[in-house]
């Protein structure tokens, strides 16, 4: 007889499961359905929201170039004539006849500037044009206003002050460095993003590793053929990378869509030159937002979580006979994991309090809880270095307990597996 | 000097709660052998099957593949062939087969000509493409079945090979069988049916609440749980005799079980005597077929 006796390696086995597992879910018209759905409801909305604003920018355009002829008295004494006339003032003495007009629907405006603008209340009495023709009333009458009171301010610098926005540039401090203030937050705070993302996109798939085998009977062939911590370690990296390439789908469209929906629409993008500097943090301000430490510790943290919630959902569906079981568990799983966005609150004002100790260092809400306190700033080395330890270790631990949920439970077709009997029988 | 078996159980027990569904079971398949795994519903054939494979974790004795605990990746050269059947109903035939071959350590395009050409044999090559899911439950078998004997195993185990097959298929699955009979695969099949049992295997074992009832070769097993039978068509009466016990009959039809030292050609030359009119007459052993339904009742016989 031939030499039959193959022992492909591990990492063979390994590499064969997970092509294979990519390879399936690939060709899937599901998941790319699933996939492409979100990109394409973003397409959808952002295309709606641009062309919506596009049309309401047009409409305003057109309103404000219409010039809105109106009546106006003025007690201040402030408001220069033929500033007035140019908006399409007139002045008038019988205040009552002009709001009466107004309210009559003959005349579109008037303006009843008092005695001291700067503490009394201008009256402004428009018609309405409806919600789909909005008319800035308040703004002629401030424009009319602020262009007057510059008029009389002889001093052109004073004058550019009292009517403009004054700029400013604000740096914080801290440790004699320059504090990065939220910017610092962002960079971190992506691994919980992005944590968020892996829940959604990949929960149902990371419960269907062990639950596909055991709904297609198979469990019995492969466990004889490759070992289960291979095919469960293989079918995790399959599923690490469909994510990335659910990211790459859904990234990819959002780098480029808004600019090709804009150019296509003929919308404008406003150039950086005409925002005011402090709009745009500059390159040092983005330099001192990188936390080096801080986006390692997000890493890790990331890393464990998606191990820890993973080898959890696998022990799940080792259990449970079918993926609609296994549906409900993960529906409270996901709550308890997501349990610490409700109590935001308690973690941003009260970080180091008895609620935030328990939800750092409680296996289930550890993850979320830590990288939010990570990304602020608020999670001490020691406690990192707890919380990482921590979910490591319940990671190895729920991905063994998997495993063997997994070689025992699997073939509990049809009934939920009794978790007494994995552990009673020994090993010989 | 016997060989060294290729699969050792040695005191074998085992118990799910407080019931104890194999108790102490020894026995060995030797290399090339068919063997026999055989037993009522319930009796702990797939149980033991399973924890020799690892799937089951045993609660006392040894199960050892060529002298070793069960590893797949130590074993690659044993094949097995579940009781309760299934793939990955969503792919195709040839994804699936290739994957199992890849696993089983072909490489890619070996796995998948293999597939090809035994879809060819088994007359569904042209649902090579076609999903699992959407074949019937016999084709599904025969994919599962070239799963199984793909990369020409050494060890063999199969459980209940021919369980939904027709007539047509089963004689195609114990070809395939033979097949690798042949070129030295040591074969274990579990099964109910008994003529398979004749057909096919070296030495079996009859497992009966948990422990071995009868062990041995085929013949040894027949010689002692069966004896020694005379079937006979015929015409008249029977007579009594302290020479035989009349098992069956009915429509001219007789199987007499002979006692220990009664001779054949006495017996007929007795019914002559009698004046039955004897229109065959065969001597030889009892069949397998008759040995189960004396271990394990006509209940079993039925439920098997």
């Amino acid at each position: 007889m031939a030499d039959t006796t193959r022992r492909p390696g591990a990492w063979h086995n390994l590499g064969t499961v997970i092509a294979f597992e990519v390879r399936r879910t690939l060709k899937r018209r599901s998941f790319w359905a699933m996939t492409l759905a979100v990109p394409a409801l973003m397409l959808a909305i952002s295309a709606l929201v641009i062309f919506s604003n596009g049309s309401a920018m047009k409409s305003v355009d057109a309103s404000q170039r219409q010039q809105v002829p109106f009546t106006y008295t003025d007690a201040s004494g402030l408001i220069d004539p033929t500033i007035a006339a140019k908006s399409g003032g007139t002045p008038t003495s019988d205040a009552d006849a002009a709001r009466a007009a107004v309210v009559a629907g003959k005349a579109d405006l008037f303006i009843a500037y008092p005695a001291d603008p700067s503490k009394q209340t201008i009256e402004v009495a428009g018609r309405d044009k409806g919600i789909a023709q909005p008319m800035d009333y308040a703004g002629i009458a401030r424009s009319v206003l602020l262009a007057s009171a510059k008029e009389k301010v002889s001093d052109a610098k004073l004058a550019g002050v009292l009517t403009g926005t004054p700029r400013v540039h604000e740096l914080t401090y801290a440790d004699g460095r320059v504090a990065p203030g939220v910017a610092s937050v962002i960079l971190p705070g992506a691994f919980l993003v992005l944590f968020y993302l892996a829940i959604i996109m990949l929960g149902n798939q990371m419960l269907n590793i062990t639950v596909e085998e055991k709904e297609n009977r198979v469990t019995e062939m492969i466990l004889t053929t490759i070992q289960p911590t291979t095919l469960i370690l293989g079918k995790l990296l399959a599923l690490v990378v469909v994510g990335l390439v659910q990211t790459l789908v859904l990234i990819g469209p959002m780098l480029v869509l808004p600019g090709l929906i804009m150019t296509l629409l003929g919308a404008n993008l406003p150039s950086s030159a005409d925002l005011p500097p402090d709009a745009l943090p500059s390159m040092a301000d983005l330099a001192s937002a990188i936390n080096p430490p801080a986006i390692a510790v997000g890493a890790l943290l990331f890393l464990g979580a998606f191990l820890m919630f993973t080898g959890l959902l696998v022990s799940i569906g080792a259990i449970m006979p079918t993926a609609k079981d296994a549906g409900s568990a993960f529906g409270t799983i996901v709550i308890a994991l997501f349990l610490p966005f409700y109590a935001m609150g308690i973690l941003m004002a009260d970080p180091h309090g008895v609620a935030s100790q328990v939800l750092t260092f409680f296996p289930l809400t550890s993850p979320v809880t830590a990288m939010v306190r990570n990304a602020t700033g608020t999670l001490y080395p020691w406690e990192t270095a707890v919380t990482l330890v921590l979910i490591y270790g319940f990671a190895a631990l729920f991905l063994a307990l998997g495993v063997r949920l997994f070689r025992t439970g699997s073939i509990s077709y049809n009934a939920k597996l009794d978790i007494r009997k994995v552990f009673s029988s020994r090993r010989c | 000097m016997q060989p060294t078996p290729v699969i050792e159980v040695d005191d074998f027990t085992m118990t799910f709660g407080d019931k104890t569904v194999i108790d102490g079971l020894t026995f060995d398949v030797r290399p090339g052998e068919t063997f026999g795994l055989l037993g009522s519903n319930g009796s702990g054939k797939t149980t033991t099957i399973r924890a020799l494979l690892g799937i089951y974790t045993p609660t006392a004795g040894r199960l050892l593949v060529q002298g070793r605990p069960y590893d797949p990746a130590v074993h690659g050269g044993l094949s097995y062939l579940p009781e309760e059947r299934g793939l990955y109903k969503k792919e195709t035939v040839i994804d699936v087969m290739t994957y199992f071959g890849q696993l089983k350590g072909l490489p890619r395009a070996q796995a998948s000509a293999w597939s090809l050409h035994f879809l060819e044999r088994v007359d569904l090559a042209s649902h090579a493409r076609t999903r699992l899911d959407k074949l019937s439950g016999g084709q599904q078998q025969k994919v599962q079945l070239g799963v199984t004997v793909m990369a020409n195993p050494e060890i063999l185990i199969l459980d209940e090979p021919t369980k939904g097959f027709d007539p047509v298929n089963r004689r195609l699955l114990l070809d395939i069988i033979e097949d690798h009979q042949r070129a030295g695969a040591t074969v274990v099949m579990v099964t109910h049916q008994m003529e398979e049992v004749e057909r096919l295997c070296d030495r079996v074992l009859l497992l009966k609440d948990g422990r071995a009832e009868a062990y041995g070769t085929v013949t040894e097993v027949q010689e002692h749980y069966g004896g020694r039978m005379i079937r006979l068509t015929y015409a008249g009466v029977l007579p009594t005799s302290s020479a035989y016990v009349i098992e069956t009959n009915e429509k001219n039809y007789a199987e007499l079980s002979l006692t220990s030292d009664a001779d054949a050609q006495v017996v007929l030359r007795q019914l002559l005597d009698a004046g039955v009119t004897v229109r065959s007459f065969e001597a030889g052993l009892a069949s397998m077929e008759e040995v189960f339904l004396r271990i394990y009742g006509a209940d079993a016989a039925k439920e098997a």
